[in-house]
């Protein structure tokens, strides 16, 4: 459980960029002509290369009557395209060594290639292949239709706590379309027609609405004429493109409630409405994060798991976007514990961050375990691609790799007690409690 | 060298700006990297400790990884040793508790972890020599504490405990020790009885024997200096005492004179195990090495290989089916393998020795081969990002004494290995005549024919010789009839039967780990409730009273089908037997089968809603002592639910078993009932 904290707490950095003050991430950046925006970073010290195309586009871009799309086409994409045949795309990859996937958040879709160096030309072929010519046809929206379903089942449905996003969202939202999850209704997907989802691929697939991040072996020089030959022929997309501004309202009270699931041990879920990604308050509240379940000697690990063993496993996880994001705190019960008490003592540690600083020490180690992570999310060449890019759509700033560090060196034990004071507060939350589903057929 | 391939692939678009690349096919790759793996800088402490340092400055982070130069670690009865002193060298220090010492390494920002044989440290270069210290500390001073070791033994003993039911496990370990033997570091099985005996002392004398630096490489990955790194493991390592290590030799194990079929019976089993496995002279450098690495996935590397196209794609015998090919400075093996249905294990055992067979005899066409290449290749390649790749690399050159050029030229003998080569080291590697073919499955229903492949002999799940199954004859004048008269009888008099009113069993029900609470009342004639619950939840409820039938499962109504209101009323009996002759079901008996060690004759009961199921009586006692159904689960084969009963207890002259073994295959239910009590007086009303 320890270990899934750092985990969780390094992805998180590793979408949100990574900077460490000795080691500048000398990138070059350009448009082309058909407004595609182009991320290059050099580095040879391993002959690899990540090849990735972040587009714009997530499930808040979606229609209220038809969400999940944005994480359809990220299946659909993989379909095939007038020159790649159907179920061709990922050998391509797979038969060169490679690797390949992709993922949807509310606020963008992502998908990558980690190649050997000498195979970069078959990453862009591919991802030109996917922006220019991507078939959409019903044949491949029946097929992935039947496989997202069946994602659903299997992640959300059938998984313990699977539904927990979801559940958050619909209650901690009102109007922002936040309150719907990527994988969207299952329902709106049967209900649309081919031509929309046309439609959707013209809106949103061009190349001004795109970051093409490629780090690794390469040589800039050569690879910027094979971009031009691959990228430069792709028409700039001129239908509009959704970009809701909706200001959520103030949660005005606390919201509780019961989720019966398929599950064994109860789980207590507090979703606090927590600030955009970016700000002064969004690095203090990661540090904040860090305090509750970074590691094994962090509070929630100390308190929760060792010493009152009250819980199986406790994760603080920060849920920030482009838009007012979630701070959420989550325990499943050990066997016996009353989710009344589990709760009680979770926010007995939640409350420890609004009564007094942090120690000194504490903080030290919290900074020292923040900057180590920082670090490491700089080792691959694929985090570098991917923090250049979201850096570039989200703030405009692909350099902010290189500053972000400085911001967490800013944040003082003062921020942390405000930060908490302001937002860790029972009328700013969402509580579920996770039950077996038999108690209402009792 | 690089720079020609992108300069024809981008030369068109230059000349001619309307002019783009060929878009109907993939590029062409670039010529293979050079690969650049760093040499290490290398020294040696007084103490006989070698240290490498591969300075890498990419980020400003360093990783020590400490490993002894022991290949398997012979532990004899105390087999499991290694890995629980691994464990424990991380919990606590002589000055540290467990929390004091994960706090300091946080504290560090940094990462510690032990094994049997290595550790590693990882943080930021700052913080780098603060953690050596600590990772000093945990080595030269361990606590070993002995309460620490007690919860490192439980962890290892629930491990083991779960793999009894794991058949994969199980056929690793007898593989394990048939091809290498008992005798064979790599041949013993860590046991719960074997776990049990390890002491501290033992861990003690473990890590006096083995974990001593005049036998052990320190190896630095990061952004440090080799002279840093000399002075941290001058200061840090400098006083670790030096030991004597004798390396064992082992005995190279013996070869089957010819290929045997060894059989661990496993009546649960509705899969077999299946694996055709050889020890294999392969160590890593020798010619053979890259070549036999190509062959093997060929044979059956993943989705790609062989293999997975015959028996999955082709035959559909199995989900999946892959060989390994692991080489060794003691003694390298072979392994291919598949979990298959019981009806297919003979047609798979002779698929896999049909593609040994075609691998040795034919040459890999042009096109398989090089796709394969690269895709070794491109792995390879890939593999580079990490460092701790660059680490291993200079530690296996070590250990195995490979040229130093080892790594930086392995793409380039990757490449010249040709379809020639391919065919020769499957001839010198692989010989079907000679095989270990080990099974863990049914054998009653699988081993017939499997005499064609050689002998056949029978083992335990610890690996040890046993003697066949016997098949167990029912007495031919025995008729169906008269046997279930000897099972109501064996139950309880007609007297004691007729005097019981009800029943009320409490106990518990593990499942997976869980203690669930488990409740069956029963009052007679004919009404049932039975519940599983946790924390006073109901989980599960079956039900039958007053001719109404409900089941509940996790919250949900089940449909009430008419075998299911079958086997309510059966429930609801202590003796059921006596429905089935009442109501003439139909009754064949079929043979017999040991059954937890005893003789047990097997009834098939066939309902009147046409449901077939299986009863197995003891021959001796008549007791019922196993039930076994099998449904088609669409989309998921034959499931198998099986029931064992035992624990007997006469209450008031009517045997009742206490103790129930639900196997479902993945999962097991272990049910106990403590606490028994009958004619309490109780009524329908009572079944709430």
């Amino acid at each position: 459980m320890q270990k899934l904290g750092t985990i969780l707490l390094a992805s998180f950095f590793f979408l949100n960029g990574a900077p460490a003050k000795s080691q500048t991430i000398q990138f070059e950046k350009y448009t082309l002509p058909n407004g595609l925006k182009i991320i290059l970073y050099e580095d040879h010290s391993a002959p690899v290369v990540a090849v990735t195309a972040l587009y714009h586009v997530g499930s808040k871009n979606e229609d209220t009557a038809r969400t999940g799309f944005a994480h359809f086409f990220e299946h659909l994409l993989f379909e095939g395209t007038d020159n790649i045949k159907r179920g061709e795309f990922d050998k391509y990859v797979t038969n060169a060594g490679g690797a390949l996937n992709a993922n949807t958040s509310q606020d963008r879709t992502f998908y990558y290639e980690l190649l050997p160096s000498n195979q970069v030309g078959l990453g862009l072929w591919l991802e030109s292949e996917r922006m220019m010519h991507a078939k959409i046809e019903q044949v491949g929206v029946n097929t992935q239709r039947e496989v997202v379903k069946e994602e659903k089942r299997q992640r959300m449905d059938n998984r313990p706590y699977g539904s927990f996003l979801t559940e958050i969202l619909k209650r901690a939202y009102k109007v922002h379309p936040y309150k719907w999850a990527p994988i969207g209704s299952m329902d709106h997907l049967n209900a649309a027609k081919l031509e929309e989802f046309i439609q959707f691929y013209k809106t949103y697939y061009v190349p001004n609405n795109c970051v093409l991040s490629i780090a690794g072996d390469i040589n800039k020089v050569e690879l910027k004429k094979q971009i031009e030959a691959y990228f430069g022929p792709i028409a700039k997309g001129t239908l509009p493109i959704n970009r809701p501004s909706i200001k959520e309202p103030p949660l005005g009270g606390e919201v509780r409630d019961n989720i019966y699931d398929n599950i064994q041990l109860p789980a207590v879920l507090d979703a606090y409405r927590a600030p955009k990604q970016g700000g002064d308050e969004y690095y203090a509240f990661n540090v904040l994060s860090t305090i509750l379940s970074g590691g094994a000697s962090s509070r929630m690990n100390k308190t929760l798991v060792d010493s009152k063993q009250l819980a199986v496993a406790t994760q603080a996880a920060p849920f920030f976007n482009e838009d007012d994001g979630l701070f959420i705190v989550l325990s499943v019960a050990n066997m016996g514990v009353k989710v009344e008490a589990l709760e009680e003592s979770m926010d007995s540690v939640v409350n420890g961050l609004k009564l007094r600083l942090v120690g000194e020490r504490e903080f030290q180690k919290v900074k020292n375990q923040i900057t180590t992570d920082l670090v490491n999310s700089k080792a691959t060449m694929a985090g570098i691609a991917e923090s250049l890019a979201n850096n570039e759509v989200y703030f405009g700033d692909a350099n902010l790799i290189n500053t972000e560090l400085e911001k967490y060196n800013k944040v003082t034990r003062e921020d942390v007690l405000k930060v908490a004071k302001k937002y860790l507060n029972k009328d700013n939350r969402v509580v579920l409690h996770y039950l077996p589903k038999e108690k209402t057929t009792k | 060298m690089k720079k020609q391939i992108y300069i024809a692939l981008i030369c068109l678009p230059f000349f001619s700006m309307a002019q783009t690349v060929d878009r109907t096919k993939s590029p062409a790759p670039g010529k293979a990297p050079l690969i650049q793996v760093a040499s290490p800088v290398k020294f040696t402490l007084a103490n006989g400790l070698q240290v490498f340092v591969v300075k890498n400055t990419k980020l400003p982070k360093v990783t020590a990884t400490l490993a002894l130069d022991v290949e398997g670690f012979k532990e004899g009865d105390k087999a499991g040793l290694a890995e629980m002193s691994g464990q424990l060298l991380k919990r606590g220090t002589a000055t540290k508790s467990k929390a004091e010492l994960d706090e300091a390494v946080e504290f560090l920002g940094g990462s510690l972890s032990t094994a049997s044989g290595s550790a590693s440290a990882s943080s930021l270069k700052n913080n780098f020599p603060k953690l050596m210290e600590l990772m000093a500390e945990v080595i030269l001073h361990p606590a070993l504490n002995a309460d620490e070791l007690e919860k490192v033994r439980k962890q290892t003993i629930s491990g083991i405990e779960s793999s009894k039911d794991d058949a994969d496990a199980i056929s690793n370990n007898v593989m394990k020790k048939l091809v290498y033997g008992a005798n064979h570091a790599f041949g013993e099985i860590t046991t719960t009885k074997t776990v049990n005996g390890v002491k501290v002392e033992d861990v003690k004398n473990f890590i006096k024997t083995y974990w001593i630096p005049n036998n052990a490489y320190l190896i630095f990955v990061g952004d440090i200096d080799p002279a840093n790194a000399k002075a941290l493991a001058e200061k840090n390592f400098g006083t670790w005492a030096k030991g004597v290590y004798a390396r064992p030799i082992y005995e190279k194990p013996a070869i089957p004179a010819t290929t045997y079929v060894a059989i661990v019976d496993r009546p649960a089993s509705v899969q077999s195990v299946v694996a055709v496995a050889s020890t294999v002279n392969l160590s890593k450098g020798s010619p053979n090495d890259i070549p036999s690495n190509v062959m093997n996935n060929i044979l059956g590397g993943g989705f790609s290989g062989r293999l997975f196209a015959n028996l999955r794609e082709k035959h559909g015998f199995t989900y999946g089916a892959y060989s390994s090919l692991s080489p060794s400075k003691q003694i390298g093996m072979f392994s291919a393998e598949a979990s298959v249905r019981n009806e297919k294990t003979d047609s798979s055992i002779q698929e896999i020795l049909n593609e040994l067979n075609i691998i040795r005899n034919t040459k890999v066409g042009d096109t398989e081969l090089s796709r394969m290449k690269n895709y070794l290749a491109g792995g390879f390649a890939r593999s580079l990002e990490s460092p701790n790749t660059i680490a291993n690399f200079a530690l296996s050159i070590a250990v195995n004494h490979l040229p130093e050029d080892y790594y930086q030229k392995y793409l380039t003998n990757l490449a010249a290995v040709d379809a020639q080569k391919v065919q020769e080291v499957a001839t010198a590697l692989l010989n079907p005549t000679k095989m270990h073919i080990v099974i863990v499955g049914n054998a009653k229903q699988i081993a017939k024919g499997l005499e064609k492949y050689g002998p056949v002999k029978y083992f335990d799940m610890e690996g040890n010789e046993v003697a066949a199954p016997t098949e167990v004859i029912a007495d031919a004048s025995l008729t169906p009839a008269a046997l279930m008269e000897k099972a109501i009888a064996a139950v309880g008099s007609k007297e004691a039967l007729d005097n019981l009113k009800d029943v009320q069993l409490k106990g518990t029900a593990s499942v997976m780990g869980q203690s669930l609470e488990m409740k069956q009342t029963i009052v007679v004639p004919g009404n049932s409730v039975t519940t599983m619950s946790m924390g006073g939840m109901a989980i599960m409820r079956q039900a039958v009273v007053d001719g109404k039938y409900a089941v509940t499962q996790q919250g949900q109504q089940a449909p009430i089908t008419d075998d299911l209101k079958e086997g309510l009323d059966e429930s609801a009996s202590l003796a059921p037997e006596q429905i089935y002759l009442a109501k003439g079901y139909g009754l064949k008996i079929v043979g017999g089968e040991k059954v937890n060690g005893n003789d047990a004759i097997d009834v098939e009961v066939t309902t009147p809603s046409k449901k077939v199921a299986h009863r197995f009586y003891d021959a001796k006692t008549f007791l019922l002592v196993k039930t076994s159904k099998s449904e088609e689960v669409p989309g998921r084969g034959t499931m198998t639910q099986q029931q064992y009963y035992t624990g007997y207890k006469n209450v008031n002259g009517v045997q009742i078993a206490s103790e129930q073994l639900m196997d479902l295959g993945q999962m097991k239910i272990n049910i106990k009932y403590n606490d028994i009590k009958v004619n309490q007086g109780l009524k329908i009303s009572d079944l709430k």
